[in-house]
């Protein structure tokens, strides 16, 4: 009788709460995540490798190779996110803290410019401000007589806007998430209690959304400075170069040692500003406001301000929705590039190869790989959907229930780092790791198996950050009950946590399909012809000069998102709670 | 049981005999490859062009029962990928279209990843340094072009240094060097010819050339002083023809682009034009090669693919090359006469590169330009 302590209360008593969990959570994302970059991290220290360090940091290239591109990508990553976050934000609060008209409509159109690949919105600003430094055809301004100069043509300034037009919608996402989980209670007691409406928003509104602010920031900085689409094409003019686009220059001409130190330096340098900017969110105490029931609040009064407002609004979404969109389809029409609106054909989509049209390409509908690529891009993005939202679940509910700790706080660091990695780069770690047998592993080079992997990894840091901003506020004091009553792990997780947080999870989820099935850095070095994926036949078609075909794909990519959203939207009758009344 | 070990001596015996076999499959006419071809079903291609579609569609029509399987992507590209499949055990590619010379010769060539093959049916009208260490199927260019609309009286440059005077400042365009192996191999062509670049610069200027402290040679000058120049760098040649070509335009840039592409001037409404009166030369000329992947697993219906793209007997080379007889591209075939609209490749002004001399000092160059940028 005296050994009545059953080994698992034995466990309990001498092992830390969550030991176990946070374990298993980290050797997931250090094989998925750790170990490809630490392949690549390697292959920099071979003996003939090594070299690259100096080249990098210390030779007469570094100023071209490092010190401008990084200042470049850091102006990038700290404008994009402040960017982000004032129209994101200002979004957000507008559709669901106000009054404003449409609500709807302008909430649906916010969430829409993260679904147009970043290169179509580029290439829409090109149509609208393309001066004469690059010759032929002026953009629509220049057309119409106005002078526009290079700094507004090309560089730094359009890619900052082009940047902010396509992530500020991440950030709306997330605000208005943790915007529409503030306890109405609250604000209705501060309101019967006298309380200003700035009083209101200083002392309930922005403490709340604080760590939905931050992560918006994140999201978009770590978005802005690892793209490649948006300064690629509007920097190169003017010689503009950041981490990304040398990075992706170094790895096409085949001086992958020097690509992979650009990446390594890449990551720790983002690494450090995202460390600092977690900082801020975990020095907070924690705000546990939803328990899952309470109305409304009545909405602010935007009073005389109302039209104004409404009208900047619907201008910022027409903007980085309508306009881009348009364009993609009118040059999916359209023979001539010069020429936008005029002998528009269906060729392009539907018609037979005929000799004197693009070197006798048949139209997209009429590509062999078109019926397979689709199947395998939206296989891709449900599968990757499904795990990467697991996967994020269980590393968000890790940090919110256990968030102190040395672990969890790797854990935190470790989830965030493929934000920080181009695509590309991501790509050729994957193959660097994964390209060979590994003892008794076959390769997984070209298995669907590889891109799930490689994908899911990729957008763990979505799945993540939309459910945490929601899981942080589920009550722990829920999750404290059910434990006393002796609730094991998965069942708090299944009856508690995911009941509450499957706003959260389904937005996430959405996110990483349409990431997965628009993404093109990643999948461009993994892809091989028995995985064909939408995006690659859309940038073969680009890079071989057929911009209609690459179109019309890119419109098919954003058919298939846009559905996807309005299917998660029907499914998911309480995915935007902000849009209730 | 039956059938395993019937599987065993089959791969047995195909694995002893598969030495000898492939150098049967060499000697074979196309009328003898046919069969096994058509047994094999099926042939994948990795090509840099995608005028392969039409080469696809040909040789569909001339042997049912071979499917094509055509993929288009730059040299690049496929050099990563044929690297990477070969890691990882793949053999998914029968034969492989590439320019890139320096890069295939001195890399996968020397490893051992594609194979040398020349089709009997035309190797005695192939010089040998198009069959040697590869199979060359034509030259393609990267080339000085300009407007013709805007320049009706001819080439508005005359010598190469001028594109490096005010008159060109911001106005001369390429594709980043360090995103295009081509345009690399431009490059270190100036630099490998360094002493004609000198004596155009006296004929230019008058003077002998003074080189910067720490500039070797007038290859290097030249590279700098038009990089000083605000030399425009673009992502493709497409941007790069549309910005030189484009009709209607007062002023037009000039740019170092492809001659073939010449032939989309009246679909896209440009005016492209070659400049082929340039001191010391208006660009470079270079190799599309032809080869067989080292673990092909479609021989024969490999080589019969190679055949149909070096094209047949008729004066054009019939459809096979049809995509690939249009003025800007020379046939290596002696017995394929230059298209008649283009200037014949004797009097084509171009440098032919030197894949080897190029393999050699191409890191240093583009740490010239990667400096300059």
């Amino acid at each position: 009788m005296s050994l009545s302590i059953s080994p698992a209360r034995l466990f309990d008593r001498f092992v830390p709460q969550g030991l176990v969990l946070k374990l298993c959570v980290l050797a997931a994302v250090g094989v998925l995540i750790i170990l490809p970059l630490a392949r690549i991290a390697i292959e920099t220290l071979a003996p003939d490798a090594v070299s690259a360090w100096v080249d990098v940091t210390a030779s007469p290239l570094s100023r071209n190779l490092l010190w401008l591109p990084l200042g470049n990508t850091l102006i990038l990553g700290v404008g994009v996110a402040s960017g982000c976050v004032l129209i994101g934000g200002f979004l957000a609060w507008m559709v669901v803290m106000t009054d404003i008209p449409f609500r709807r409509t302008i909430g649906l159109m916010a969430t829409l410019p993260f679904m147009i690949p970043s290169f179509a919105t580029a290439l829409a600003w090109g149509s609208l401000f393309r001066n004469g430094r690059v010759g032929g055809q002026v953009g629509f301004l220049e057309g119409l007589g106005l002078s526009v100069p290079d700094w507004l043509a090309w560089g730094m300034a359009p890619t900052l806007i082009v940047l902010i037009a396509h992530y500020y919608s991440l950030a709306f996402t997330v605000i208005a998430a943790a915007l529409a989980t503030i306890n109405s209670d609250l604000v209705e007691a501060a309101q019967m209690t006298g309380a200003k409406r700035s009083r209101i928003v200083f002392g309930i509104v922005l403490p709340v959304a604080l760590p939905a602010l931050v992560a918006g920031a994140s999201l978009t900085f770590a978005g802005a400075v690892s793209n490649f689409a948006a300064p690629a094409l509007l920097g190169l003019p003017v010689r503009m170069q950041t981490m990304a686009t040398r990075l992706y220059g170094m790895i096409e001409i085949g001086q992958t040692a020097r690509g992979y130190v650009i990446a390594i330096l890449l990551i720790v340098v983002s690494a450090f500003f995202l460390w600092f900017g977690n900082k801020v969110i975990s020095g907070r105490r924690s705000y546990a406001t939803i328990t899952g029931k309470g109305g409304r609040a009545k909405r602010f009064e935007l009073g005389a301000a109302r039209l104004p407002l409404f009208t900047l609004a619907l201008f910022i979404c027409a903007l980085t929705t309508i306009v881009p969109v348009t364009i993609l389809i009118a040059s999916s029409l359209a023979p001539s590039s010069s020429a936008l609106l005029s002998n528009w054909t269906l060729h392009y989509w539907i018609g037979e190869s005929t000799a004197n049209i693009a070197q006798g390409q048949a139209g997209i509908f009429h590509n062999p790989f078109i019926g397979s690529a689709a199947f395998t891009s939206i296989n891709l993005g449900i599968v990757v959907a499904i795990t990467g939202s697991i996967l994020g679940l269980l590393i968000a509910f890790t940090l919110a229930r256990y968030r102190k700790g040395f672990l969890s706080g790797t854990i935190n660091q470790v989830s965030f780092l493929p934000l920080l990695v181009p695509g590309i780069a991501f790509g050729a770690a994957y193959i660097a790791l994964f390209g060979a047998p590994i003892g008794p592993f076959p390769a997984l080079y070209g298995t669907f198996a590889l891109l799930v992997i490689a994908g899911t990894a990729y957008l763990v840091p979505f799945a993540v950050q939309t459910g945490r901003a929601v899981i942080q506020q589920v009550s722990g004091d829920l999750d404290e009950s059910a434990r006393l009553t002796g609730a094991g792990f998965f069942r708090r997780l299944t009856a508690i946590t995911v009941p509450l947080a499957s706003r959260g999870l389904a937005a996430g989820a959405l996110l990483i399909f349409v990431k997965i099935v628009r993404d093109l850095s990643l999948v461009v070095l993994l892809f091989t012809p028995t995985t064909p994926i939408l995006a690659v036949l859309a940038y073969r078609y680009a890079s071989e000069g057929f911009t209609q075909f690459a179109n019309a794909i890119t419109v098919v990519i954003l058919v298939i998102s846009i559905a996807a959203t309005l299917l998660a939207n029907r499914l998911q009758t309480k995915s935007q709670p902000w849009l209730q009344n | 049981m039956k059938l395993t070990s019937l599987m065993i001596s089959t791969a047995l015996a195909t694995a002893l005999v598969a030495p000898s076999a492939a150098q049967d499959l060499d000697a074979m006419t196309p009328e003898e490859l046919l069969p096994l071809a058509q047994a094999e079903g099926t042939v994948t291609v990795y090509a840099f062009t995608s005028r392969i579609a039409r080469v696809e569609t040909a040789f569909e029509a001339a042997y049912p029962g071979i499917d094509v399987i055509a993929h288009d992507m730059n040299s690049t590209t496929q050099i990563a990928r044929i690297r990477a499949e070969n890691a990882a055990g793949i053999n998914s590619v029968d034969v492989v279209y590439i320019s890139d010379a320096p890069v295939v010769f001195s890399e996968l060539l020397a490893s051992g990843l594609i194979e040398r093959y020349v089709p009997p049916r035309v190797a005695g009208a192939l010089d040998d340094e198009f069959t040697n260490p590869l199979l060359a199927q034509r030259l393609s260019t990267k080339v000085l072009m300009y407007n013709e609309a805007a320049n009706p009286d001819g080439a508005p440059v005359g010598n190469l240094w001028a594109l490096t005077e005010p008159e060109w400042r911001g106005r001369v365009l390429m594709v980043d060097p360090l995103q295009r192996g081509d345009y690399l191999d431009l490059m270190v062509e100036f630099v490998l010819r360094a002493d004609e670049m000198a004596a155009a610069y006296e004929s230019h200027f008058g003077t002998s050339i003074s080189l910067d402290p720490g500039v070797d040679n007038a290859g290097v000058q030249f590279i700098t002083d038009l990089f000083d120049n605000d030399v425009v760098l673009l992502s493709s040649t497409d941007d790069v023809n549309t910005a030189i070509g484009t009709i209607d335009q007062s002023n037009p840039p000039v740019g170092f682009t492809t001659y073939s592409d010449r032939r989309d001037n009246e679909d896209e409404g440009w005016a492209l034009q070659v400049a082929n009166e340039v001191e010391p030369s208006n660009g470079i000329v270079f190799p599309a090669v032809l080869a067989l992947a080292a673990n092909t697993q479609n021989p024969a219906a490999a080589r019969l693919l190679i055949d149909f793209l070096m094209g047949d007997d008729s004066e054009t080379g019939g459809p096979g090359f049809a995509p690939f007889y249009v003025p800007g591209d020379y046939a290596t075939r002696n017995d394929i006469p230059g298209h008649p609209d283009a200037i014949p490749l004797d009097e084509f002004i171009a440098w032919r590169i030197d894949p080897a001399a190029t393999a050699e000092i191409r890191q240093e160059i583009a740490d010239l330009v990667l400096m300059l940028q």
